[in-house]
């Protein structure tokens, strides 16, 4: 059983000392000429006239009628180059701080943005609301594995300011950054931004230490979106960061060749990325290139095919190449998942064990998703985080010295000796048998371990009955509040969502 | 070549998703004075049929069925003018015209829905992307189609999939068309609570509930 004690909440990356290139030289030389020939000759659509005229300012082959902007090589150089390749994203104390770019490995997120969820005292699947925001973030919170916190489903109590009143439940519910993937417009970004301010104590502070940053997913193939474009702005205007994805899907939005998927996945993160440097130079970016198939009989989407899982690892390495930190692999499984179904685990365990040891700067990790993103079971972040158990301790290899050798305890112990009654053993035997959800003595004659969904549902009533997150000051809970009761009233906000 | 011929080279264009082909044959066809719907019945409509049956037997693939309803699509654009100003119609199953609901312009799904609706016999409208809701009314009442179908990928959009229903009934026109919503975010519960006659979990599904829509 995992040990339930209450704590303030905590971050646990995973550093690798497994290595694997999927790509050699010439392969990520290759890719990212692609790219570069995509966006000077292909190009990428910008449906938004703000976007435009900062390509147009710097000599951007910009297409005002047709919204295509192409983009020379010279021009995504010099603009990368003004990219920071390591930054902070920061939470609301500095021991949860994901330093990005540095020698601490993969940071995960606890991510989704479902519209569904298993109802916690029923069992049965029902629409989302603001409450479960605050749930998933309170049990994001408290599991170490998550160090980057979204709203994991819709507020969907809240109409169309849902994604402002998600943003306000994770603040509310968590001391962890905190990113929004469906602020997507320039409105409700500055709601937003300025909750994210007063909880930082002003604009500067914030940008010294981004506790919000955002998510930008363009539409694939090689076009961004007018509000989503003019969010990012707004998020880099205040100093945050911002990461621009693609999700290429093979065979549908993309070519039905991993490498294909890279290149037009990168023009379409680098013409976003190139966006955001122009406008703000220094801006802290980064990229995430997610590819996914679909079932050739009925077009349902699918992410956990290993095409998909390779060609997102690979991804880690054609960002690096631009000097770009980057998200990798989803985990969120396939379209008609069951909980504790060996399926949804040998799908996650392959992704995020390849992303991992390709050095991604983030994962998307544990998320509690199934369906797709369409449903949120909350339980499943606890199988979530037996995977990332697992890799962290295959990916940190084995150690070689003379205590790890023991000699001392085979000459000691010699020939058909038993090696379970000594100090060393005591001390070491229970770091071999890490807690687990999946090993718990059953009570029933003739099962040995119970059912670990039962298990897993029994803990995360424990988190949300005795986890509390370290709260906000009331004064700036107050203000949170008023700043959401004002997207609620503003006009031009459901103006701004209904005429994108 | 006899109407016979035509006719079977008609379908087997579609079977071959000879795009070209079957664009020559259609101006063949008016060439040779052929009713338009004539041509569509006896010829195209037989050679999709054809390839939606090969796809639900799963011996080809989405590929394949998109190219077959393409060449369709080409083919009856040379004669669906034609058909506008002859009093026949061509037998399909029902019409209906759909799109992605105002402030939404994520068109994959809704056109796959759209593609697979045309293999399996249906003429569809495919309208666009955030299409507001005044337009799907506007069309409703000039198409006189027999269903609606509104797509939205977004939970921020998902309110004008209602809204659409709403102005259906404000304009007095609801009970005349049925209203089916798909998109990743969209369930059952959602089309119950927002008083829509069907939903579809994907292409295939949806096509299963508008026939079964349409023959209720």
């Amino acid at each position: 059983m995992l040990k339930l004690e209450e704590r303030r909440a905590s971050i646990q990356p995973i550093k690798s000392k497994l290595k694997i290139s999927i790509l050699d030289d010439e392969d990520i030389k290759k890719i990212n000429e692609a790219a570069i020939s995509i966006l000077e000759e292909v190009g990428v659509l910008f449906p938004s006239e703000k976007a435009l005229k900062i390509f147009a300012d710097v000599k951007a082959n910009v297409d005002f009628d047709k919204k295509i902007v192409k983009i020379s090589s010279h021009l995504v150089a010099d603009y990368l180059k003004k990219a920071p390749r390591c930054y902070t994203l920061a939470g609301r104390r500095p021991e949860l701080d994901a330093k990005i770019g540095g020698e601490n490995g993969t940071y995960f997120y606890c991510s989704g943005e479902a519209p569904n969820v298993v109802d916690l005292e029923t069992g049965e699947r029902r629409r989302s609301i603001k409450s479960d925001v605050e749930n998933m973030a309170k049990i994001a919170d408290y599991l170490p594995i998550v160090s980057l916190v979204w709203p994991t489903v819709s507020a969907g109590d809240k109409g169309e300011t849902a994604p402002i009143h998600g943003v306000e439940a994770c603040f509310n519910n968590t001391e962890k950054h905190v990113q929004t993937e469906s602020v997507m417009n320039e409105i409700s970004a500055k709601y937003t931004i300025e909750m994210a301010s007063v909880i930082a104590g002003g604009r500067d502070k914030l940008r010294e230490r981004p506790i919000y940053s955002l998510l930008l997913c363009g539409i694939a193939p090689l076009s961004q979106d007018k509000g989503g474009i003019e969010s990012a702005l707004a998020f880099a205007e205040a100093g945050l960061p911002v990461g621009i994805m693609s999700m290429p899907t093979m065979g549908l939005t993309a070519p039905p060749y991993p490498a294909a998927d890279l290149a037009i996945g990168l023009a379409e993160v680098l013409s976003g990325c190139v966006l955001i440097q122009i406008a703000y130079p220094g801006t802290p970016i980064f990229i995430t290139i997610q590819p996914a198939t679909v079932d050739p009989r009925s077009g349902d989407y699918f992410y956990g095919s290993s095409f998909s899982q390779i060609t997102s690892a690979a991804a880690v390495q054609v960002a690096h190449s631009n000097g770009l930190p980057v998200t990798s692999q989803f985990s969120f499984g396939g379209n008609a998942y069951k909980l504790n179904s060996w399926q949804v685990g040998m799908e996650n365990v392959c992704g995020h064990l390849l992303s991992v040891m390709a050095g991604a700067d983030m994962s998307f990790g544990p998320s509690g998703m199934i369906e797709a993103v369409a449903l949120l079971d909350m339980a499943r972040i606890l199988f979530d985080r037996e995977i990332f158990q697992a890799i962290d301790i295959i990916t940190k290899g084995i150690e070689v010295n003379d205590n790890t050798l023991a000699f001392d305890m085979i000459r000691e112990v010699g020939p058909r000796g038993m090696f379970l009654g000594r100090k060393r053993t005591a001390e070491e035997l229970p770091k071999l048998w890490p807690p687990s959800i999946l090993f718990e003595k059953s009570r029933i004659v003739g099962e040995k371990y119970r059912d670990a969904e039962e298990v897993a549902r029994e803990v995360i009533d424990w988190i949300l009955k005795n986890h509390h997150p370290a709260p906000l000051d009331e004064n700036v809970k107050r203000e949170l509040r008023k700043i959401a009761a004002a997207a609620d009233q503003d006009e031009n906000l459901k103006g701004g969502i209904r005429g994108r | 070549m006899d109407n016979k011929e035509l006719f079977a080279k008609m379908e087997q264009s579609i079977i071959n998703y000879d795009k070209d082909e079957a664009v020559r044959l259609a101006k063949m066809a008016l060439g040779k004075g052929i009713e338009p719907a004539e041509a569509i019945n006896e010829g195209f409509v037989k050679g999709i049929q054809a390839v939606g049956g090969l796809f639900g037997r799963e011996e080809i693939f989405l590929p394949e069925l998109v190219m077959g309803a393409e060449a369709m699509a080409a083919a009856t654009d040379i004669l669906g003018e034609a058909i506008k100003k002859s009093g026949r119609k061509a037998k399909y199953l029902a019409k209906g015209i759909a799109g992605t609901v105002q402030g939404d312009i994520h068109d994959t799904g809704i056109r796959l829905v759209t593609t697979f609706l045309v293999a399996n016999g249906f003429d569809i409208i495919f309208l666009g992307t955030d299409i507001p809701s005044s337009l799907f009314v506007e069309k409703a009442k000039e198409l006189k189609p027999d269903l609606i179908l509104l797509s939205a990928l977004l939970t921020t959009t998902m309110p004008n999939q209602k809204e659409v229903i709403d102005s259906l009934k404000g304009a007095g026109i609801r009970e005349n068309v049925k209203v089916l919503v798909g998109g990743a975010p969209i369930s059952q519960d959602w089309a119950d609570q927002i008083g829509a006659d069907g939903y579809g979990e994907n292409a295939s599904a949806a096509v299963e509930v508008a026939k079964k829509l349409i023959g209720g």
